[in-house]
């Protein structure tokens, strides 16, 4: 019936109604884009990743364009789009950025082969010529390390502290100082989980699940483990990791379950959150500013205090993330390009005002030490119940782990993961909660991990003939 | 009788509702603030005033889109875009299934055994090689980059050589002939009018595809300026928080256009998916 209804034949015409709309579309917005003033400019290019980054740095930038030619643009990119266009440039040679600002995942994909064959230019020598190794917080190097050669320039520090729910806590008059290690966590705050008083828990004291890499990798490198060592072979199978595995597991079920998941950055997980589904989260620096733009409903019930250690006196924080800024060796022509791209990044990553911009715009502190001194970082944040986090944070920044700069840290956290699911199966089925039997089944499966991890990086001739990895 | 029908009524009711919810849902969320984003499913209620509480909504998303993030200016990337590469991709593919259903011609076989073929390549697969063909002929980061790799998919090519086979008279190709008609000519005033309906699906189905496609601007432009919507939208999905009511309004602007294109083909577009589905 529809056929017959629109027979083409009916007015001969091959153009429809429809067809005409488009047609005028197609030559409005031709003429549209044909008259629109253009930005673009003849001008060097950075690329980077986070909006926030952005706006913080186009004052500074709008300084150095003001003063100097040529100017430097910024173009955002979607993670994954930077991901590719850094392959397809160090692979291919198609076209990059002056400047490219990458996070951990993306930068360490450029540390696969040898170091000639490494997409950006060597800073070392310059680092150190000029001083800037002894300015900068040791651990923000690693990330961008790779056998000894730095790479990048170091953006942030990333230590994690605890978000608990301090209106619950206070409530129940539980002192925080009074828990130093995961074991008081557990034991002092356990009543909190009971709302009702019938036995079962209605919420949980602390959100983390056993899909959740990213706090997998906290927990890890807070107790001392991870998955590389500093010589770059593979530690997967350490006991520290088996250890923090097999606690993991025991977090997630049975008698001492304590944990939930309410997934970051996702509708769900904040709704959980704002409920007090889950009582406190692995605060970044940078975790601070997320909660402030999507759970604005809970200022001032959110405290901060340092990770519990794994044992009393022992390391009470952890890093989560990290951006550096490098300049590929495509867009070095000459020597002149170096010196002009080289003063313009560390104009803006060492500069105080970047600095205190940062902290104020994201919550991030600066790893360029001697500004951590700035009474910035003593403010008190009224979201966090007037804590002055950002000494909160400085406070912790010399214990933070190194992070590795493997280009096999992907993989080997999915690995891992996949040690801690099977780990979790296996003990919903048998129901055997003993810590010394998850220890000894969770070493059992990051053997396997492990083994997979390391016949991938010996195929790997660059990396396995320097020992493993960076 | 009357009964049946006012059940099926009730049920196409109930489905049009199930459709339209997240549309409804979509909408109101546009309207609020991140802070009360998690408040309220749909709209946030309040005792007084019709139960809903005004004071919490606003077009400030709207405002922002346009005022401070040149969302006009992504809208116009993506109607040239899709207009454009629907209109020579429906013309080129008409054009060419039409010689391949009508022309003999010597290899006519191999050619359309080498359409089919393409069809069998899976798209993400060309993106690499793709990618690295418009660097070489610098192409990269244009909309024409876009717009020429579009605009003879294999798929339409052999879409229309199926229905000018099924829709196109040899004879009265002949007859045109006869009266003196060019090539050309036939195929514009004899050919296309009767492949009509198909016309209408193809361009319909070429829209909404660039209109939708993500991946391959997001790989191809690297200026914002050229971004379309679909890569603009995203480009709000940020690394450390979201803006969830600025991500729906956005994502409201992007769904505006394409209803209104599917009201003005539907006829077409519903006549060309039924057409050969009925005998005689």
């Amino acid at each position: 019936m529809f056929a017959t209804r629109a027979t083409p034949d009916r007015d001969g015409s091959p153009i429809s109604s429809g067809v005409w709309i488009l047609i005028v579309l197609a030559l409005v917005s031709s003429a549209a884009l044909a008259f629109w003033p253009s930005g673009r400019r003849d001008s060097r290019t950075m690329w980077l990743f986070a909006k926030p980054h952005q706006d913080t740095y186009t004052p500074i930038i709008d300084e150095w364009n003001r003063l100097r030619d040529p100017d430097i643009e910024t173009i955002l990119l979607g993670r994954a789009a930077l991901d590719r266009r850094l392959l397809s440039s160090f692979l291919s040679g198609t076209p990059a950025a002056d400047l490219i600002e990458a996070e951990r995942q993306n930068a360490a994909r450029a540390f696969t082969g040898s170091l000639d064959a490494v997409g950006f230019v060597d800073l070392t020598d310059r680092i150190d010529a000029e001083g800037i190794r002894s300015r900068i917080n040791p651990p923000s190097f690693a990330p961008w390390m790779s056998r000894g050669r730095i790479f990048g320039l170091p953006h942030d520090v990333h230590p994690v502290m605890l978000g608990y729910r301090a209106d619950v806590f206070e409530a129940a008059r539980i002192d925080v100082d009074s828990i130093r290690t995961w074991d008081d966590f557990e034991r002092v705050l356990r009543p909190l989980m009971d709302t009702n008083g019938d036995g079962e828990p209605d919420r949980y004291l602390l959100n983390l699940w056993e899909t959740s890499t990213d706090h997998i990798e906290v927990l890890l490198l807070q107790a001392g483990g991870g998955f590389f060592d500093d010589a770059g072979r593979v530690i997967i199978d350490s006991p520290i990791n088996a250890r923090v595995l097999a606690r993991i597991v025991a977090w997630c079920q049975g008698p001492r379950r304590i944990a939930a998941d309410a997934p970051n950055f996702t509708a769900s997980g904040n709704q959980l959150k704002a409920e007090g589904f889950v009582l406190s989260s692995f605060f970044p620096d940078w975790m601070c500013d997320v909660w402030k733009h999507e759970l604005p409903q809970l200022a001032g019930k959110i405290k901060l205090m340092p990770l519990p250690a794994w044992d009393e006196g022992e390391r009470r924080t952890s890093v989560w993330g990290g951006t550096m800024l490098g300049i590929p060796r495509s867009a070095v022509k000459s020597p002149e390009d170096f010196e002009e791209l080289w003063s313009f990044a560390k104009h803006l990553y060492l500069s105080k005002d970047l600095a205190t911009d940062l902290y104020r715009s994201s919550g991030i502190v600066t790893p360029v030490v001697e500004f951590w001194s700035d009474p910035v970082f003593d403010e008190p944040d009224a979201y966090f119940a007037s804590q002055p986090k950002g000494r909160m944070y400085i406070g912790l920044a010399p214990q933070v782990p190194a992070r590795t700069s493997s280009p096999y840290n992907t993989l080997a956290l999915s690995r891992v993961q996949d040690a801690l699911v099977q780990l979790s199966e296996e003990t919903r089925r048998t129901r055997q909660y003993d810590e010394a039997r998850l220890r000894e089944r969770a070493s059992h499966y990051l053997k396997r991990a492990h083994d997979m991890v390391a016949a991938q990086i010996e195929r790997n001739v660059f990396l396995s003939s320097a020992g493993g990895v960076p | 009788m009357k009964q049946r029908s006012w059940i099926a009524v009730g049920l196409l009711s109930l489905a049009a509702l199930l459709t339209l919810a997240p549309f409804v849902w979509l909408f109101c969320a546009s309207l609020k603030t991140n802070e009360h984003f998690f408040g309220s499913t749909l709209l946030p209620l309040r005792e007084q005033g019709l139960g809903i509480d005004w004071s919490k909504l606003s077009f400030e998303n709207y405002r922002r889109l346009f005022q401070e993030l040149d969302f006009a200016r992504a809208l116009a990337n993506s109607v040239f875009l899709s207009s454009v590469t629907g209109l020579l991709a429906t013309f080129c593919c008409a054009a060419g299934g039409y010689a391949l259903a009508r022309f003999h011609f010597r290899g006519r076989g191999l050619v359309t055994a080498c359409v089919l073929g393409a069809m069998l390549v899976p798209a993400p697969l060309l993106l690499a090689p793709g990618y690295q063909l418009l660097h070489s002929i610098g192409l990269l980061d244009s909309l024409a980059g876009l717009v020429i790799p579009a605009i003879a998919p294999a798929f339409g090519i052999f879409l229309f050589r199926q229905a000018s086979l099924s829709s196109v008279p040899v004879e009265l190709l002949e007859a045109a002939r006869i009266d003196g008609c060019s090539e050309f000519r036939t195929f514009t005033i004899v050919a296309l009018p009767l492949i009509r309906p198909m016309i209408g699906t193809f361009l319909m189905m070429t829209f909404l595809g660039v209109w939708n496609n993500f991946i391959t601007p997001q790989v191809v432009l690297q200026s914002p300026e050229r971004f379309p919507l679909s890569v603009a939208v995203a480009q709000f999905r940020g690394v450390y928080y979201q803006d969830y009511g600025l991500q729906m309004a956005g994502t409201v602007i992007g769904v505006i256009p394409v209803l209104i294109l599917f009201l003005a083909l539907q006829r077409e577009f519903v006549s060309g998916l039924t057409s050969g589905a009925l005998k005689g």
